[in-house]
């Protein structure tokens, strides 16, 4: 799983394991996204190649390798390019993102994004937006309550895509929240202490600690500090662990 | 920019299966507000009469039903033949006067039932809101409070209005909550329009927002929820009010 699974296997701590298990189911997530990255910036460089903007009828060939990730990787629910806004020629701002259905299809979001009709047009205000935008960096947004997309409650993957510099928008991956649960409380719940993922602003993603659910805050240590310095530290009695590469602390009570 | 035909954000809700006390007027109802929300635009062709039926959960029979009344308020024309189906049609009646109409078929009962549900919702959001929420959780509620200060237009200030309730369900970290709250705002907000065009009302309301984003920032639970409840129940006395006028 991704390339975490060396350092799992030199950890010593169950803690320090169980975050490097963490890690590595986001890393194959992110490994998805970093493969629609690769898609979208081979298509953009191509329009720009024949020396015209693209469109969004270009953003099409992006169609099999995201319906081949939402199919083949278990935590994706959603996948796609969000472009900047004034990337494409044809239209002011654009989507292409599918997303599973419940029943196991694959269809896509169709979003109205004219200003005048919806108070929701703009979305440059969300983390999975912005933040691979104001950084240049991956980022995991959430969790937060997805009202655009699929009205769940998510995490979102996301990393930056560049043209000869220049940002032209962003490719993500949603995770719903139960899903991830699904996949880590196993590991959290093998630890000695009541432990649960809050993400850098203390927010918790996934627990095992009955008294702080997941949508709850962890105020009190500098998560983001904590995730910069990556290493362990101690909060009033918490014992916390950052997981390497992929911003959430592993809290131990 | 319109991204496809008819589906997406705000307008997933207008298509969403009606309960099962389904009728006729409650599909009006849904089709009648969105087009006056401009979720649906002049000219726009609606979805065919099974499609829509099945989307909306109702029989073609209640769908057709439904589709007469929307003509004769003149919301709908249908064109036959080639290229036919229903379309959606503004009349050039003013939009306050459609509006009224719309209110006309509420019942001041239901509308007070309405305000309630809509208290509830958004004072356990406002709640939960202030227990969960840090600093960067409320950039999107001030966004929308100053947006609504300088709305310009009647039917932008009853969309940012939703929205502001919208993205306080989402600062409480429920989706259940924000999905109740999407589907309240399919309903009310068009009916919002009616009191937000008093630019005094409209910039009471923009305080009345700002208020309780400071208690949600203080952790202040209880005023946030009271704040939260004033506000909505106050927009609902004053749809009652106006619905005693016609």
């Amino acid at each position: 799983m991704g390339v975490s699974t060396g350092l799992a296997a030199f950890a010593t701590e169950p803690e320090t394991r169980v975050a490097a298990q963490v890690c590595g189911a986001l890393e194959a997530v992110f490994e998805a996204v970093a493969a629609t990255r690769a898609d979208t910036a081979a298509l953009l460089h191509r329009a720009a190649a024949e020396g015209r903007r693209p469109v969004s009828r270009d953003l099409a060939a992006l169609r099999p390798g995201l319906h081949l990730r939402l199919r083949h990787e278990e935590l994706v629910s959603g996948a796609g390019f969000v472009a900047a806004p004034g990337l494409l020629a044809d239209v002011p701002a654009w989507l292409e993102w599918w997303q599973t259905g419940a029943e196991g299809d694959v269809r896509p979001l169709l979003l109205d994004l004219d200003p005048h009709r919806s108070a929701y047009s703009d979305y440059t205000h969300w983390d999975w937006f912005a933040l691979p935008r104001d950084t240049g960096r991956r980022a995991v947004a959430g969790p937060y309550v997805d009202y655009l997309c699929s009205d769940e409650y998510s995490l979102t993957l996301s990393e930056p895509v560049r043209i000869g510099g220049r940002f032209a928008g962003v490719a993500a991956a949603d995770v719903y929240l139960r899903h991830f649960e699904a996949a880590v409380l196993p590991l959290l719940r093998g630890l000695s202490r009541p432990a649960r993922l809050v993400n850098a602003r203390g927010r918790v993603a996934a627990s095992a600690d009955p008294a702080h659910l997941a949508g709850s805050l962890t105020k009190g240590p500098d998560f983001g500090g904590l995730l910069t310095a990556a290493r362990p530290g101690t909060y009033d009695g918490l014992r916390l662990v950052p997981c390497r590469g992929v911003p959430l602390v592993l809290v131990l009570a | 920019m319109r991204q496809h035909e008819t589906d997406g954000g705000a307008r997933k809700a207008v298509f969403a299966p009606v309960d099962n006390r389904a009728r006729v007027d409650t599909v009006v109802r849904r089709i009648g507000d969105a087009i006056e929300l401009g979720l649906l635009a002049d000219g726009e062709q609606l979805p065919g009469e099974s499609e829509l039926a099945g989307r909306l959960g109702v029989s073609t029979v209640t769908l057709r039903e439904a589709l007469m009344a929307l003509r004769q308020q003149g919301l709908v024309t249908t064109r036959r033949g080639r290229g036919g189906g229903s379309f959606v049609s503004l009349p050039e009646v003013p939009a306050d006067d459609r509006l009224r109409a719309r209110l006309r078929g509420w019942s001041t009962e239901e509308l007070r039932d309405l305000g309630d549900h809509w208290a509830a919702l958004s004072g356990a959001a406002a709640r939960l809101a202030a227990q969960r929420t840090e600093p960067a959780d409320l950039q999107p509620l001030r966004r929308t409070a100053e947006e609504l200060g300088d709305a310009g237009d009647a039917a932008a200030r009853g969309r940012l209005y939703g929205r502001f309730h919208v993205e306080l369900a989402a600062a409480a970290q429920s989706a259940r909550l924000t999905r109740e709250q999407v589907a309240l705002q399919s309903e009310v907000g068009a009916l919002l329009c009616l009191v937000l065009a008093d630019d005094a009302y409209r910039e009471e309301v923009a305080e009345r927002h700002r208020a309780v984003v400071s208690a949600v920032q203080d952790g202040a639970r209880e005023t946030a929820g009271t704040l939260a409840e004033r506000c909505v129940r106050e927009s609902a006395a004053r749809l009652v009010a106006v619905r005693l006028t016609l």
